[in-house]
């Protein structure tokens, strides 16, 4: 091996710039296409149901991971949920500091299984486990069927 | 090494974007192969997955993205890869779960969602050439292909008319199948002929377009199939893989020297002797049409250079001496890289079980092979499997 030290300038030595470009669009499926078109339309979310092992799945699949049946059947998930658990972002992904630390949780809701991770609309200090939280939407005319549909969760009583 | 028999086989529609997300994809073509063997998750105690670059997806670490649509929920689960040889690679892991003792019945899942990649695969495809040496040209992917069908026409002399009955008969013998999405009942050699040139000699009608879809199999020892008293079975009788240098500048273009070796491993396995005699049909991986041309003189089906004459006589339409690619193989039902399973090892199951319809070959054929082709275009991987 030729270089031992760290290289911080790599351009110091004899190299070639590569790119790996590749941009998508994906399709939300048959139960996310119900999942999203809710959300948009009647600013509710879906979870899709499964008689047999009586459980309802957030977000909804087509199909029951455990008994492989086929899953037709759509519910309104409750209001209101808990958060499970919350993390304090203070980086962002290229490792710079954030002005103001983001609060992010996975929030769970009663006899659903599965949840949602999102932004917890609370100050760091106020973030904890079990808080009562419901889901914040755009208004109507800003939905376009996403996730971010959902401005985040806001604690149900302040 | 205990026998092992493939019992069911599903697959869904193959398009060149499908509404489905890959779970789903997987979900249906698996449920189809658990109904047809008579089988529910439950029974099922291992599972392979079988996918092509995450990079054709958008999803990385794919493998474990697509577990729950191959009902590997809480199971022992693995992916395996290689290119495009997975379509034939992933059935003989799961071989090895059942053949080794560890599991009696195991699901076979591949998964390919192309139309995720824009505006088309070949974007991604093109970071598999060297960074270094050839990436600087901005190559195609389809230049490798093209230099490979030069060479292969150069060395014996084969003309592009025999080389676009490929087509015509792959295109043609897709009809019968429910899943295609290149077939064409009417099609010529002079509409291949004629076709926009790409990278000649390689025309557009020469090539699978890339494609949405997903194809599963349920694999059991001989055991559970008596056992569970199951009728419509096929037995694996030989399996075989084999990677040539890892340099395509290396290889004889003209020949595929790493399928004559995996063929012979595996006809060795299933005690074939003399290849031409004892298979009664072939359905070699065919992206390309000069491929299957190729791929049957690396199977040893064909003496070198002979497969056009064969092509040309006659003797690989469906109803000849032997018949190859009577799914319609990629040329005609389409080319969601691994998801091809369906027409290479799923026809193999159904024409041996006499499912096959509208496709199935019109005289008793006892014994058939299937081959698929692919990591850095050096890969090959077989199966041989008998009533
Ligand atoms: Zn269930």
């Amino acid at each position: 091996m030729t270089f031992l030290d760290r290289t911080t300038d790599a351009r110091r030595f004899r190299q070639w710039e590569g790119n790996m470009e590749a941009d998508y669009i994906y399709t939300s499926g048959v139960a996310g296409e119900r999942f999203f078109v809710a959300l948009r339309d009647g600013g509710k979310m879906l979870a899709s149901r499964c008689v047999a092992c009586n459980l309802d799945y957030l977000p909804p699949r087509l199909f029951c991971e455990d008994c492989f049946a086929e899953l037709s059947e759509f519910v309104d998930v409750p209001p209101e949920g808990r958060v499970a658990a919350v993390t304090m972002a203070h980086l962002d992904r290229r490792g710079t500091p954030l002005s103001r630390p983001q609060v992010w949780a996975l929030v769970t809701f009663e006899g659903i299984r599965g949840g949602l991770v999102h932004r917890l609309l609370v100050p760091p200090a106020k973030a904890r486990v079990g808080l009562a939280v419901r889901a914040k939407l755009k208004a109507r005319g800003d939905r376009v069927g996403a996730v971010t549909d959902i401005e985040g969760f806001e604690p149900v009583r302040s | 090494m205990r026998k092992v028999g493939v019992i069911g086989a599903g697959m869904t529609l193959f398009r060149r974007r499908l509404q489905e997300t890959g779970k789903e994809m997987c979900f249906e073509a698996t449920k189809m192969a658990l109904d047809s063997a008579g089988l529910t998750r439950a029974d099922i105690d291992m599972v392979v997955n079988g996918t092509a670059p995450d990079a054709f997806d958008g999803v990385h670490m794919k493998g474990e993205y697509l577990l729950d649509g191959c009902g590997g929920y809480r199971k022992p689960y693995t992916r395996v890869f290689t290119g495009g040889g997975t379509g034939v690679f992933s059935s003989i892991a799961g071989w090895w779960h059942v053949a080794s003792g560890l599991a009696d019945a195991v699901l076979v899942v591949n998964e390919e969602k192309m139309s995720s990649c824009q505006p088309h695969p070949q974007s991604v495809f093109a970071h598999i050439w060297d960074p270094i040496l050839d990436r600087p040209l901005r190559p195609n992917l389809i230049w490798i292909f093209a230099m490979e069908m030069n060479r292969y026409m150069h060395v014996h002399g084969v003309k592009k008319e025999d080389i676009a009955r490929v087509a015509v008969k792959n295109k043609r013998n897709a009809v019968g199948h429910p899943c295609a999405q290149l077939a064409d009942p009417n099609i010529t050699v002079d509409d291949v002929l004629n076709s926009e040139v790409m990278a000649w000699p390689v025309q557009r009608l020469d090539i699978s377009p890339p494609s949405d879809g997903a194809s599963a199999i349920v694999l059991a020892s001989e055991d559970f199939i008596r056992r569970r008293k199951i009728k419509d079975r096929a037995w694996m009788s030989g399996v075989g893989w084999c990677i040539d240098s890892t340099m395509w500048t290396d290889r004889d273009l003209y020949f595929p020297e790493y399928v004559a070796r995996a063929a012979q491993t595996a006809y060795k396995r299933a005690k074939i002797s003399d290849p031409r005699r004892q298979i009664d049909f072939a359905e070699p991986y065919d992206p390309f049409d000069y491929k299957e041309l190729h791929h049957l003189e690396g199977l040893l089906l064909a003496r070198k250079g002979e497969a056009p004459i064969l092509t040309r006589e006659g003797v690989t339409e469906r109803d000849g001496d032997l018949p190859v690619c009577p799914s319609g193989g990629l040329m005609g039902v389409g080319n969601p890289i691994a998801a091809t399973m369906g027409q290479k090892i799923g026809e193999l199951f159904w024409q041996l079980t006499n499912q096959a319809g509208k496709r199935q070959i019109p005289h008793e054929v006892h014994t058939g092979v299937a081959q698929a082709w692919g990591d850095l275009m050096q890969y090959g991987s077989v199966v041989v499997m008998s009533s």
